[in-house]
């Protein structure tokens, strides 16, 4: 196993971590998007698609469980990476220019992550470690989103999710090796529809919530 | 000193063989015992200091810049000729050795040039298993095309980028062997003079170019690959730190220099546009084959070339060479544009340039095919000039591109001093008095890779192990000593012309009087202007800085110092040969068609000049050539 | 037709050896022809410098063709310049404006320690490449050239991985001062030929290792290398080192 320690401490190794994390929560969005637009189908469809969830039972443990370690994961390697590359360049440019290769999304990854984090814990609190016997996770979100300063709050941090993927997801396939000027237009416009149905998606879920339901 | 080429006996095509059989071989378990001082690593150099290591002797490797993978082989473009005959079109070994002998206007070593022609294919081979990108066809074999002064196709190419791609070949075994401890290198040095010790090349005095430290290092023998003398002309087609510093340093110490006035001036290069251009760059000459070369009738005539009409311009190529027209070889091309712009003919804001116009190629082929031939070339030239060649004809005026001459080697590459080897273009062996396209980069290495790495062995062998005591030498303090006092010289002369000054003036005299078409008038004058000019830099040159930091002027400095005498050992060297050969044309001996006119009874040798004292006249030696396989023809190109 | 001149203002970073901190100083460049090159200004207001007895502007720079790889500086926030695949020394004037203010820096990375003003110690690169960018042939052993066919496509892929003229620009233009650019450039050139095989998995290892320990930052793909690489070598090389260096470790 020393090969493996070995080779995750490398440069390359380090970005595979983030890679592969970062792959993982791409799922766990499409699957969570896929989920949440039961809301579309109103109260009684989603109730019951939260019941057939938590129906899993031990399944849904080890997902949180697997969830949080890549989290750990993710946003540990995703820091050292961000000071190991502060490092290496001690004495900054005084004039500092795109050349064109970066995108809002490459040049904010460490700030838009951490902006995440914050954000996934916030919901977490919100709509996840509440005491779910006094509320249905319907209610939860209804009284949630009623709230204008939230709502702001939410859409904002969607639109940060986006902003992530639409780096994260072409970046992830580049670190796993998969560019090839035949396949990488098509990877790219992926990642782009991704992150515009996550930010659709998610975000037009407390319009539909307040104002529409 | 009586001059011994040390040519093997024997028929033409077994010299090589039997030499290598009868060179004494040193032992392996001796040959960690020997150190060998490698300076340059170009083509020449880096191939000799891996293949040296290979072998397995210990090797110091010197080079100017930051990384053994700038030196300026780096920027040869076209390719490297191999007589593979892969195409079958007739190529042989013989017909390389031909052709090379008479391009070089038959002032080369048959028996060099043979060799070269026999390792050309090793060559190939060994590039190819280091993983050079060569072009190939859709069959996967490599790929050839033609060049001048040939009529087959031997040339291997990777796009027009071979000698980078080659370099870089040579730099990775060179960076292989610096991995397993084999090879230390040592970038940033200068080479500031060569150390004897018992009459023996065995060390070297160098200026760390961060430091300014001088620094000496001892082997047990020297190998010099240190490149042309071009840029004595200051501008030229070298990289602006191409110097002949090296090569004089080992000149003063009593290595003769060869042929120095052999210089090749090629046709298509982008013309200078002011007085602080600072280099010129070439283009490669496959270009004259769509392109026609032309000026208007009328000197003067300062009208743009689309309003001058047919009848008004002189395409002086085709009128004058009807058969090879725009296609004549290096040398008569430059000297018919330099001949056209002497009589005011000239194009362009200096009027010292030609038009190579290619409106007639586009009009028969299309634009399309004409950008897919010549489309990076086009593509530069615009990069550099701003101006369209699809649109407009293109400007272009011959630069100072190779030097054949330089020190003075045996068969073995082993100068006058014992132990001293000089390979590449520093050289003078084997390109005559002129060098054919893809060339060059064959000569580096096969003197690199399959030349020294024999001789040198040769030469070990018969030397002891016992090392220089550096700190105790006295030829070691002495260098060091003359080193510092010349440095200190330099800083304190405290005048008002910069070095770049001097440097252009220098170059000015030299491309006027010993250019592309020199005469006796002309050579004597630019003698009395050069020591001029050497005494006016010793009285009133300012550089600036100290010598113990990193400082360019001074490194400039050091190195016009001594073009500033070695340009006076050209014209010597130019005013003795009273003929005209290649890349050498005087004037006086030019046949009734204007083409150079050898003198074979009282010519055909190499000149080779011993350094006798500041100011005092070289002492001229014969090594005289003889030809005992080809026929010495006169050339002709109508 | 006498060539445009135009005056220029220069910021240039000046520091020197052995100096904790540099600072930028002001230059004015007159009557620059637009026909010269970025390094001939630079020259010209080094002539100056010299005859006002003050010292000249130190900087690295070589052949002048594009080819060496030697020069480059960071010019108003671009590397080698704004204009695209162009080296500093074929940067001409006619791309710069009368009046223009030029912030002149040096490569900035900490692999590469500053030496003198816009001079860097590149010598990285070099460490990188004796880790393993060779193929190891002694001279004398190969076979004859056209004993192993290989496809004009891959010739030709390789040879232009193979273009890397190691200036270090991909390294300058990086936001995290990464040289994955360049490592892949080798690795690329020499994994896409047959010849190059039987290393492969040993040399991109090692390489990639060598280059983690001198210093260079992290790569996270934001392909400002490959924009600004004078040469034009694409991020697919890096694409194609990552997935060398999982199929060497994996396997």
């Amino acid at each position: 196993m020393n090969w493996f320690f070995n080779m995750l401490r490398s440069s390359i190794g380090k970005k595979l971590l983030m890679a592969l994390t970062g792959l993982g929560f791409c799922l766990f969005l499409l699957i969570h998007l896929i989920g949440n637009l039961t809301l579309y189908g109103g109260k009684g469809l989603f109730l019951s698609y939260v019941e057939h969830l938590h129906a899993l039972g031990p399944l849904i443990r080890i997902a949180e469980l697997g969830l949080l370690a890549f989290a750990a994961i993710h946003v540990s390697s995703g820091l050292i990476l961000f000071w190991q590359n502060l490092q290496a360049r001690p004495v900054r440019y005084q004039v500092s220019k795109n050349a064109g290769g970066r995108t809002i999304g490459s040049a904010t990854m460490p700030y838009t992550g951490v902006l995440i984090l914050i954000f996934v814990v916030i919901h977490l609190l919100n709509f996840h470690f509440i005491d779910h016997s006094r509320q249905t996770v319907f209610q939860a979100i209804d009284a949630t989103f009623s709230m204008l300063p939230y709502v702001i709050f939410y859409t904002f941090a969607v639109i940060i999710v986006a902003i992530h993927i639409s780096h994260g997801f072409w970046s992830l396939f580049q670190t796993f090796g998969a560019n090839h000027p035949k396949y990488m237009p098509a990877i790219k416009g992926m990642g782009v529809i991704f992150s515009l149905l996550a930010a659709a998606g998610f975000g037009f879920i407390p319009v539909y919530v307040s104002f529409i339901m | 000193m009586k001059l011994d080429a040390k040519i093997p006996a024997g028929p033409l095509a077994e010299k090589w063989d039997q030499h290598r059989f009868n060179l004494k071989l040193v032992n392996p378990a001796n040959k960690k015992k020997f150190e060998i001082i490698v300076v340059g690593t170009g083509l020449a150099g880096a191939s000799a200091a891996a293949t040296l290591a290979e072998l397995g002797y210990h090797v110091k490797n010197f080079c100017i810049q930051d990384s053994p993978r700038r030196a300026h082989s780096i920027a040869a473009q076209g390719g490297i000729n191999a007589a593979k005959n892969y195409a079958n079109d007739g190529d042989s070994v013989w017909r390389l050795f031909y052709d090379t002998v008479k391009g070089g206007d038959f002032r080369a070593r048959e028996a060099n040039v043979y060799r070269l022609a026999q390792l050309s294919c090793n060559i190939i081979d060994h590039c190819v298993a280091q993983g050079i990108p060569f072009a190939r066809d859709y069959g996967g074999f490599l790929d050839n095309r033609s060049f001048g002064g040939a009529q087959v196709s031997r040339t291997f190419y990777a796009k027009g980028q071979t000698g980078q791609q080659l370099l870089l070949g040579a730099y990775s075994a060179l960076m292989r062997q610096v991995s397993i401890g084999m090879v230390k290198l040592f970038p940033r040095r200068e080479m500031m003079d060569l150390v004897l010790v018992d009459g023996k090349a065995r060390g070297l005095v160098v200026r760390n170019l961060i430091t300014g430290e001088i620094e000496t290092y001892d082997a047990h023998a020297v190998v010099l690959a240190t490149g042309g003398y071009g840029n004595v002309f200051n501008l030229s087609t070298n990289a602006m730190s191409s110097n002949v510093t090296a090569a004089f340093r080992a000149y003063k110490k009593g290595a003769y220099f060869a042929n120095p006035c052999f210089t090749q001036i090629h046709p298509t290069c982008i013309p200078v546009h002011g007085t602080f251009q600072s280099k010129l760059t070439l283009m490669s000459e496959s270009l004259r084959n769509d392109g026609r070369v032309w000026v208007p009738k009328k000197p003067g005539d300062k009208r743009l070339p689309r309003d001058i009409p047919e009848s008004e311009r002189d395409y002086f190529l085709e009128n004058k060479y009807p058969s090879f027209g725009n296609l004549v070889p290096r040398d008569v091309a430059s000297r018919n544009a330099k001949e056209q712009c002497d009589k005011g003919k000239g194009v362009g804001e200096t009027g010292l340039a030609v038009y190579l116009d290619f409106s007639d190629a586009i009009k028969r082929d299309g634009e399309n095919v004409i950008a897919g031939k010549y489309g990076n070339l086009f593509e530069m030239y615009e990069k550099i000039t701003g101006d369209n060649p699809y649109k407009n004809p293109m400007m272009i005026f011959p630069a100072v591109h190779y030097t054949m001459g330089g020190l003075w080697v045996d068969y073995n590459l082993m100068s006058t001093i014992p132990g001293l080897f000089v390979l590449g273009e520093a050289n003078f062996s084997d390109h005559g008095a002129n060098r054919l396209g893809a060339s060059a980069l064959m000569q580096g290495l096969a003197d690199g890779y399959f030349v020294i790495p024999y001789t040198i062995g040769g030469y070990l062998a018969q030397t002891s192990f016992s090392k220089v005591n550096v700190s105790d030498s006295k030829e070691f303090k002495q260098g060091i000593d003359d080193v510092q006092k010349r440095i200190n010289k330099l800083l304190s002369v405290n005048g008002n012309r910069t070095v770049s000054e001097f440097h252009r003036e220098l170059g000015l005299i030299l491309w006027d009087h010993c250019g592309m078409s020199r005469n006796e008038e002309g050579l004597s004058k630019a003698l009395s202007m050069i020591r001029d000019l050497r005494h006016e830099f010793w009285e009133n040159v300012y550089v600036p800085g100290t010598g113990n930091d990193l400082n360019q002027s001074l490194e400039n400095a050091g190195r016009v110092a001594d073009f500033l005498e070695f340009g006076e050992l050209m014209i010597n060297d130019a005013l003795a040969r009273k003929e005209s050969c290649g890349g050498h044309f005087n004037t006086a001996f030019q046949t009734e068609e204007n083409e150079a006119k050898r003198d074979d009874e009282n010519f055909c040798h190499v000149a080779a000049w011993e350094y006798t004292g500041d100011d005092q006249k070289p002492d001229f030696h014969k090594e005289s050539l003889s030809f005992e396989n080809v026929e010495l023809t006169q050339r002709s190109y109508k | 037709m006498i060539s445009k001149t135009i005056n220029l203002t220069l910021k240039v970073w000046r520091q020197n050896r052995g100096e904790k901190k540099g600072r930028l100083e002001t230059y004015h460049a007159k009557d620059i022809s637009v026909d010269m090159s970025f390094l001939e200004m630079i020259d010209v207001v080094n002539e100056d410098l010299t005859k006002n007895r003050k010292e000249p502007i130190a900087f690295d720079h070589d052949c002048r063709e594009g080819i060496c790889g030697m020069c480059g500086a960071v010019v108003n926030g671009r590397t080698h310049g704004h204009e695209k695949e162009t080296t500093l020394c074929q940067l001409h004037m006619r791309h710069f404006s009368d009046g223009d203010t030029i912030v002149i820096e040096p490569w900035r990375s900490r692999a590469f320690p500053l030496i003198k003003d816009l001079i860097v110690d590149r010598s990285a690169l070099d460490k990188i490449i004796q880790a393993g960018g060779y193929i190891s042939v002694n001279a004398g052993g190969a076979p004859d050239a056209n004993a192993l066919p290989i496809a004009g496509e891959v010739a030709e892929t390789a040879f232009i991985a193979a273009a890397c003229i190691g200036c270090g620009a991909c390294v300058a233009a990086c936001p995290n001062a990464s040289a994955m650019l360049f490592v892949s450039a080798k690795v690329s050139h020499l994994a896409l030929l047959p010849q190059g095989r039987p290393e492969a998995a040993k040399r991109v290892q090692a390489m990639v290792r060598q280059m983690d320990e001198c210093g260079f930052g992290n790569c996270s793909n934001e392909t400002e290398c490959e924009v600004e690489c004078p040469k034009g070598i694409s991020i697919v090389e890096i694409a194609r080192l990552n997935r060398e260096f999982l199929k060497a470790e994996f396997s």
